[in-house]
């Protein structure tokens, strides 16, 4: 190893320390992009599907609350045409 | 040519067609706006929670004064029949009081000639597993009215824990439109009192802490239609942007962020719900209002920004589309929820420029003043110099720049930080003087310790994941848990406090600032409060039934000013006392917080109301309310 090479690790692991201690001190204030901001603490996972902290979502589950907003929605459509019709509100739809 | 011509003459003749109707259309949804704001000016009304659309909570009514208050004394009271916390308070217009209660969310209307005399009443009949999704207590925050427009009835609007929004007749209490907002089966909630701007009704949605991912929706008050819905998380035409979002502050982030900031489709469970209070700006047809906590509160499982749980609105009102948005606290490590007060002001910056304002003191213990027109950013100053998990928030950037030591991360116990997950401020409506340039905030001053734990997420079941032990901050007697709460006086362009009281408990319902140099607000221990706006001097105070977690307000009723407040202990920090729970860390923490609160007052709620001598309609003439045998 000669002396430039040993130069350029040794900057490359100044470099490292740097980084490393930049995300050990997360302060919020590194932005990859405008609004993008957050970065993993130090020893956690950038990403934590596959990790010892994945939440292993279900994607039913995650669903559920669509489908109820949209099930809702066409409910209320029915209502409210129905209400402009007649100028009486029903709220139970199987009477509509 | 010819061609060209027509095509012109059409095209002119559809720009006039269009003209026309968007004159119509303007004149017609002014009036709603015209109605309520004429309404708003009168000293004998209070159309809204926050009084006007500034949200200003603030009465120019002169005749109860620092001179004279001592002589305040009870004028007349109204019991709600119900416990649990009783948030928010009443409206007045055209001498009827109209008063929401906690579950099942009942309505009063009294006659403010003969306020024993109930109008009528609503009761709906809920499902009561609404119950078992509520976060924290059975909490309303109170009613919105549209002031009708000959055809269609003067309304009162009203939410339901189990997520609807329902029209009553404001002069019979009838239903006129009643629709699902939300289930509760997936945890979606309503406790936010819903905001009428032109003819729309709009409402926010709660649920965060079962990972609902928020939204806000605005209704036809005239036939019960949806207009339109926007979300919290998602892609952009979902959280509707505006083709010139942020154009002002491109920093904040523009595009693509709700759901580039968070890993797959966590956006979808990520929260940002919103139940505290809007408000809106005629001239620039913006309304404000926060998105809450991200969701679960365990941040290791949701790594991004969380765009845009935490985020201050300035959004289009006839369309939701958002002209901007301000993350106050990316990745939320806290649950600091982002839905309080907005208070509008127009008051002189540093550097003498005349501005139309926007201040809101936020959970994660920072009071924010924003340009209302672009959303720049014009201070942002602790609400307490304990705050640490912030050092300063950037006014350049607007990013604050955090205390990695009180961070908080799986596999790790984060100690003492502050302020706790209840916020500096929560909830509680604050107020604004305009001759002093003050805001009149009620601060919570606790702190607390913080452990995340891992859990899947199943709809409609609780999706919070830490574990809390809150406790005073440093200027409370941590020894016997009392010397939660604080109350300020706040500039904004300064920065500086005029003055500031330690309290006993959160003072976790906010205040009224009126013209007579006072400032009303109730305590959690039960007392309602005057002091001088000036120099925060206790003036005057009397023992309520229960605990307050409302706002006071006042109005005028032939000729005489009236101070009114609700009372009924609960909500956040009134869990323990409610469902007699024990573990410290019960009710998400609130538990050990306040465990001195049942040595102080008791469940009840109901609303008292004052004036001077204690003057009322059965004083003025004892025949008032008596039986008349001849009908």
């Amino acid at each position: 190893m000669t002396i430039k090479s040993i130069v350029t690790v040794a900057a490359g692991a100044l470099v490292l320390a740097i980084g490393a201690g930049a995300a050990g001190a997360y302060d919020g204030t590194k932005c990859k992009a405008p609004g993008n901001c957050w970065e993993a603490k130090p020893g956690y996972p950038d990403k934590v599907a596959g990790s010892k902290y994945d939440p292993k979502h279900n994607p039913a589950e995650l669903a559920k609350q669509q489908a109820a907003l949209d099930g809702q929605d066409a409910r209320n459509k029915k209502r409210a045409e129905h209400f402009k019709k007649t100028g009486k509100w029903v709220y139970d739809v199987s009477k509509l | 040519m010819m061609k060209h011509l027509g095509t012109g003459l059409l095209a002119g003749a559809s720009c006039v067609a269009l003209t026309v109707a968007m004159q119509v259309g303007s004149a017609s949804v002014s009036f709603a706006n015209d109605k309520l704001n004429e309404l708003s000016k009168s000293n004998e009304n209070w159309v809204m929670p926050g009084k006007n659309y500034s949200s200003q909570n603030y009465s120019p009514n002169t005749q109860i004064s620092t001179e004279n208050v001592k002589q305040l004394r009870a004028a007349w009271s109204f019991s709600t029949g119900l416990l649990h916390g009783h948030e928010g308070t009443p409206l007045v217009v055209n001498n009827v009081m109209y008063v929401h209660t906690s579950f099942p969310n009942n309505t009063f209307a009294l006659d403010l000639n003969d306020p024993g005399h109930i109008l009528w009443q609503h009761k709906p009949k809920q499902d009561p597993a609404a119950r078992s999704v509520a976060c924290c207590d059975l909490v309303n925050r109170g009613l919105a009215y549209w002031p009708g427009d000959g055809k269609t009835p003067a309304l009162i609007i009203k939410t339901q824990l189990d997520a609807h929004l329902v029209a009553l007749n404001a002069e019979t209490g009838e239903e006129y439109w009643k629709v699902e907002n939300g289930d509760i089966k997936v945890g979606q909630t309503l406790t936010q009192a819903p905001y009428v701007i032109k003819d729309l009704a709009l409402v926010g949605s709660s649920g965060a802490e079962l990972g609902v991912r928020g939204y806000t929706t605005a209704y036809n008050v005239k036939t019960g239609e949806q207009v339109w819905r926007v979300y919290a998380t998602g892609p952009d035409n979902e959280v509707g942007l505006a083709a010139d979002f942020n154009s002002a502050n491109p920093h904040y982030g523009q595009k693509g962020l709700g759901t580039g900031t968070w890993e797959g489709d966590a956006w979808k469970i990520g929260g940002g719900t919103n139940w505290g209070w809007y408000a809106y700006d005629p001239e620039t047809n913006l309304f404000h209002y926060g998105s809450g906590n991200p969701a679960p509160w365990n941040e290791t499982m949701r790594p991004g920004d969380n765009k845009w749980t935490m985020t201050i609105w300035g959004r289009d009102a006839d369309t939701g589309q958002a002209k901007f948005g301000y993350q106050k606290t990316p990745h939320d490590e806290w649950d600091y929820a982002g839905v309080n007060v907005m208070i509008l002001s127009e008051q002189t910056d540093k550097a003498g420029k005349k501005r139309k304002l926007l201040t809101h003191p936020d959970r994660n213990g920072i009071v924010y003043t924003l340009d209302r027109e672009n959303g720049d950013l014009v201070s942002a100053n602790k609400l307490d110099d304990t705050v640490n998990w912030v050092k300063q928030v950037d006014l350049k950037s607007g990013l604050p720049v955090r205390d990695p030591e009180y961070g908080t991360r799986m596999d790790h116990k984060g100690k003492e930080i502050c302020p706790s997950a209840m916020g500096y401020h929560n909830q509680g409506h604050d107020s604004y003087d305009p001759t002093k340039e003050l805001f009149f905030m009620g601060i919570n001053h606790i702190c607390m310790d913080w452990e995340p734990f891992m859990l899947p997420y199943r709809a409609g079941q609780f999706f919070v994941g830490a574990t809390l032990w809150m406790y005073p901050g440093p200027k409370g007697d941590r020894q016997n848990y009392l010397g939660l709460g604080q109350i300020k006086a706040y500039n904004a362009i300064s920065g500086e406090y005029k003055w500031e009281k330690m309290e006993r408990f959160s003072v976790w319902g906010g205040t009224l600032s009126t013209a007579g140099n006072l400032v009303f607000y109730g305590t959690l221990d039960g007392f309602i409060k005057a002091r001088n706006s000036d120099t925060g001097e206790l003036l005057w105070k009397y023992k309520l039934p229960s605990g307050v977690i409302g706002h006071p307000m006042t109005y005028e009723h032939k000729g005489t000013q009236y101070v009114a407040i609700m009372y009924g202990v609960g909500g956040w920090p009134g869990v323990g006392l409610v469902f007699d729970l024990q573990d410290p860390t019960a009710g998400l923490g609130a538990v050990g917080a306040f465990k001195n609160l049942q040595n102080y007052t008791q469940m009840g709620g109901g609303l008292q109301v004052f004036s001077l001598d204690g003057k009322n309609p059965y004083s003025e003439d004892i025949n008032v309310g008596e039986f008349d045998s001849k009908g």
